[in-house]
């Protein structure tokens, strides 16, 4: 059974996502972002899948174990894609849209393919395990990407707040998780209490959008100066 | 170089990357299990 702390941090990961639904809609920027808000959206509908199914069949129970695995695959897809849809805003004055599109695709069939080949030695429940590997590769692969991308914004002195705290966000999670996934590996007798650190994760990268897209402007600035200490 | 190339060179750069960075995270695992980052609770471990 689930305790009191589980279902606080759950619900306060569910308010968290709507907010930001809430806040893009309040903001009229909702098509702006269209990508990460989806990803809130699925992230909101999936959690009352979730909820469904964990009071119907329980948490050992292998519908709520497939539902919460398949589900992230669908949830870091889509999340991948969103990541991309910042690429494209970033770089849409070089016009190089296509571009990116052609190394989205090329870079999600190459971490499809690099994790059959993994796991294509496990016969049993492969499907399974595929989904569960690809999850966590497409995890590493945002943490890299996420990093390339604020090397170019601060390349390219890019100076929209809202963006940059978008994508820094993103980058705070990406290398939380990494952390979380190496001190669970290296010492996993501390695992008891690191696996609270996942869901702790999962809340804040909605709670920082919502702040971001509420406080932000749209066209809010940052002197460039702030960004990255010029050697003089 | 043309430019398809070099979409097809920074794409696989940036899976050996990740990919090196997870095995190196994972290098001194026992195979503990790993969670997703969201805020739903995990299912027990199979």
């Amino acid at each position: 059974m689930l305790g009191p702390v589980d279902w606080f941090i759950w619900v306060l990961s569910l308010l968290f996502e709507a907010s930001v639904i809430v806040c893009s809609l309040r903001r009229k920027s909702f098509r702006r972002y269209f990508l990460l808000n989806l990803y809130m959206l699925i992230s909101v509908l999936i959690s009352a899948g979730t909820f469904r199914l964990l009071l119907h069949y329980g948490r050992k129970s292998l519908e709520y174990r497939y539902f919460y695995f398949y589900s992230e695959a669908l949830l870091i897809i889509v999340l991948y894609f969103a990541l991309i849809g910042l690429y494209s805003r970033v770089f849409e004055e070089m016009r190089v849209e296509r571009y990116v599109r052609l190394g989205a695709v090329l870079l999600l069939a190459g971490t499809a393919c690099f994790t059959y080949a993994v796991v294509s030695q496990s016969s049993h429940r492969m499907l399974t395990y595929f989904v569960f590997e690809l999850c966590q590769n497409l995890y590493f692969v945002g943490l890299v990407l996420t990093y390339v991308l604020w090397g170019a914004m601060l390349k390219l002195k890019e100076t929209r707040a809202l963006l940059v705290q978008i994508v820094l966000s993103l980058g705070v999670y990406f290398s939380a998780y990494a952390a979380s996934y190496a001190i669970s590996n290296l010492r996993p007798d501390l695992y008891s209490y690191t696996y609270r650190l996942f869901p702790i994760i999962g809340c804040l990268l909605p709670l920082a959008w919502a702040y971001a897209i509420w406080r932000v402007p749209e066209d809010a600035r940052l002197a460039p100066a702030r960004l990255a200490v010029v050697p003089r | 170089m043309s430019r398809k190339l070099m979409v097809v060179l920074y794409a696989m750069l940036v899976l050996a990357g990740a990919m090196g960075l997870k095995t190196a995270v994972t290098a001194h695992g026992n195979g503990a299990p790993v969670l997703t980052a969201d805020g739903r609770p995990a299912p027990a471990p199979w």
